[in-house]
């Protein structure tokens, strides 16, 4: 990092302050045009204004998976160039993936229960989401049980593209498995034939929940380049040089006890 | 002394490292009576639980019993594997680094010898489950390819679990966790080959599967193995 | 030689080259310690740690035949080291059961065996007995017979002065020299 003059530093804050400022109100604009839209759209003919959930559950479940690959890509590219960023990009991204999984599966449950009767449907993409969720968990326990910050941005960059690669494959044997007993009604909300209004009010939604992901993540990033700032200084702090924590032993204070 | 990667005998000192390494590691897991005389009971009493918790109904019992023996082979023969990875010490892993054992024929090595611990354990626990749920027997001959390509498959995963989580204490947990939800493809490829045979459908696409699944995972540990070492990278 | 956690152990592993150095650099047996082509002089390097670098599960002969295999030594190569340093009759006992002196002989025999041009011994008398700790001196020679070095550390400088040239000591992460009344070599 070059030393930065007065002047740039402001220029720096100044620009931070902005983006500060202009995410959140236009994510919090999104968010009330989406709410606005999907009031707006017709209610479903068979369910009603329970499937209204869907203007909620498709986006989480599309962030969920953006949050994913987004992870990927950050660990790729901590892979290749070894910045810190990334890797704090990376675990911000698992952990806004980690709340909006959960949430595709808590809404899942709460739409499934009054139309089919169950809490759980083992629809391919529900059960691959549920895997992802496991995933995700297994990525942030893999950070926290590693005190090393290299190491551990080495170790989870490794996992968070081999997990990549492998949801593919896990995903394609769910699909396989449940076209083999698929039952006759399933979950359809990303349905061709829906209605206009509704997959208006859905893109508006999808939008929104984006615009809510980057500023998830911008201020989860923004938390931990401080944390790492303030372990950075206290690091200085600290006797630097090996063998200072160890002082010759002190006899004396056997005696002293008494 | 040590083969340069470009040096046409660099393979042969790949595979020659990776045999030597799953030898040791077989020697030691079967000396240190841990992997099989431990894990298998283990896995029969969980075998023997099932029926216990769900009702003895013998139809029922035979519907889901190569189901029952397949999630008990991913879940106790995560254990194996995960067990095989703590073998190296740091300094037995100081040494093989010094010896010039590659990271990717460590890996390789590991591999092999927790797929062959697996099949020993999938062999051991197999007639468990015939005798305890009967299921139907019908197409056993496509087991054999399944056991042999799920050991393979699981071991994979395990070793690189194992390399994921080396050195640290909550190796023996971590470790299961980031292989199970990765596992699943194994886990429905082996019920699906013993149940669609029973109905008399080809098991082949799933076979094949079975084996995409294991190729990827083998691929993925072996280019990772190298940014794992830590004695080699930064 | 140095103070408890003055960074020894840490120094052995980069002249190793198995940590790579946070800042600065350096060559060992010609290769930058910061270049992949330290890699390729590793076989020349033998570190004995303080934890014997052997699989408690297999007996002497078999872990030392590992090495030698793993070096493309000739089997018979791994006998003859544990004979020189005495622990021929228990080639087969597991190193489970063998002593901490006779576990520290075997690491001893292992390094004859590489036939090292860079020896590195931390804890260079830990555990030997009187009769063995003649043979850190014949392995010392030996390295040096083949025009290579040896870093020893110790907590018994009187020990080691018969065999090396020069003493220094980690302190405040720094090497000082020590100045000692007459050198034997």
């Amino acid at each position: 990092m070059t030393a930065s003059t007065p002047t740039s530093t402001r220029a720096t804050a100044t620009a931070r302050a902005g983006r500060r400022v202009w995410l959140p109100a236009a994510t919090a604009a999104l968010l009330a045009l989406g709410l606005a839209a999907a009031m707006a759209a017709p209610p479903d003919r068979l369910q009603g204004n329970l499937q209204r959930l869907m203007y909620v559950h498709v986006p989480a479940a599309w962030l969920a998976y953006l949050a994913f690959a987004v992870t990927f890509g950050a660990s790729l590219a901590w892979l290749w160039r070894r910045r810190p960023g990334a890797d704090r990009l990376a675990a911000a991204s698992a952990e806004v993936g980690v709340f909006f999984t959960g949430l595709t599966l808590v809404l899942g449950s709460v739409w499934g229960k009054p139309v089919w009767g169950v809490w759980w449907t083992w629809d391919p993409r529900l059960v691959t989401t549920a895997l992802l969720f496991f995933v995700y968990l297994g990525y942030l326990a893999l950070r926290r049980a590693v005190a090393d910050p290299v190491a551990r941005a080495r170790r989870a960059a490794v996992l968070g593209v081999v997990a990549f690669v492998q949801v593919p494959i896990v995903h394609l044997s769910v699909v396989w498995w449940r076209t083999l007993h698929q039952p006759p009604t399933v979950l359809k909300p990303g349905d061709p034939t829906i209605d206009h209004a509704m997959l208006a009010a859905l893109l508006v939604n999808l939008a929104a929940f984006t615009a809510l992901y980057a500023l998830l993540v911008a201020s989860r990033l923004e938390l931990a380049r401080l944390q790492d700032e303030a372990e950075r200084l206290l690091a200085e702090g600290e006797p630097p040089l090996a063998g200072a924590a160890v002082t010759p032993p002190r006899p004396e204070g056997m005696r002293e006890r008494g | 002394m040590r083969a340069e990667a470009t040096a046409p005998g660099w393979a042969g000192v790949l595979a020659r490292q990776a045999l030597e390494v799953a030898a040791k590691d077989v020697r030691v897991e079967v000396r240190s009576g841990e992997a099989l005389p431990v894990i298998v009971p283990f896995g029969a009493a969980a075998l023997l639980l099932l029926p216990i918790a769900v009702g003895a109904d013998v139809p029922l019992l035979r519907q889901a019993g190569w189901g029952m023996f397949w999630v008990v082979v991913l879940l106790f023969g995560t254990l194996v594997t995960v067990r095989g990875t703590a073998v190296d010490d740091p300094a037995q892993r100081d040494l093989l680094a010094l010896l010039g054992v590659d990271p990717a024929a460590r890996f390789a090595g590991q591999t092999l010898a927790s797929a062959l611990l697996l099949v020993a354990f999938q062999v051991l626990l197999a007639p468990v489950a015939v005798a305890l749920y009967d299921p139907g027997l019908t197409g056993w001959r496509w087991l054999g390819p399944t056991v042999l390509l799920v050991a393979v498959g699981l071991a994979a995963l395990g070793s690189l679990a194992g390399m994921l989580t080396a050195g640290l204490p909550a190796r023996g947990t971590l470790a299961p966790l980031l292989v199970l939800p990765l596992s699943v493809p194994l886990l429905l490829a082996g019920t699906q080959v013993t149940a669609g045979a029973a109905f008399g459908r080809s098991p082949l696409v799933w076979l094949l599967l079975l084996v995409a699944a294991d190729l990827v995972v083998l691929a993925a540990g072996v280019l990772a193995a190298g940014s794992l070492d830590e004695t080699t990278t930064r | 030689m140095g103070a408890n956690g003055s960074g020894k152990t840490t120094l052995l592993r980069v002249l190793a080259t198995l940590l790579p150095p946070t800042s600065g650099g350096g060559t060992v047996l010609g290769a930058p310690l910061d270049a992949p082509v330290r890699l390729a002089v590793r076989p020349a390097i033998a570190l004995l740690g303080h934890a014997p670098a052997l699989y408690p599960q297999l007996t002497l002969d078999e872990n030392l035949g590992l090495v030698a295999r793993l070096l493309g030594e000739r089997p018979g190569h791994a006998a003859q080291a544990l004979e020189v340093v005495g622990l021929a009759g228990a080639r087969h006992r597991r190193a489970a059961h063998c002593s901490q002196g006779m576990l520290r002989r075997a690491e001893l025999a292992r390094a004859l065996l590489t036939r090292p041009r860079l020896l590195l011994l931390d804890e260079a008398h830990a555990g030997l007995d009187p009769a063995a700790s003649g043979l850190v001196g014949l392995l010392v020679d030996d390295v040096l017979g083949r025009g290579g070095a040896a870093v020893l550390v110790s907590h018994e400088p009187w020990r080691l002065r018969p065999l090396v040239d020069r003493t220094v000591e980690l302190a405040d992460g720094r090497l000082w020299p020590v100045e000692e009344a007459g050198d034997a070599r």
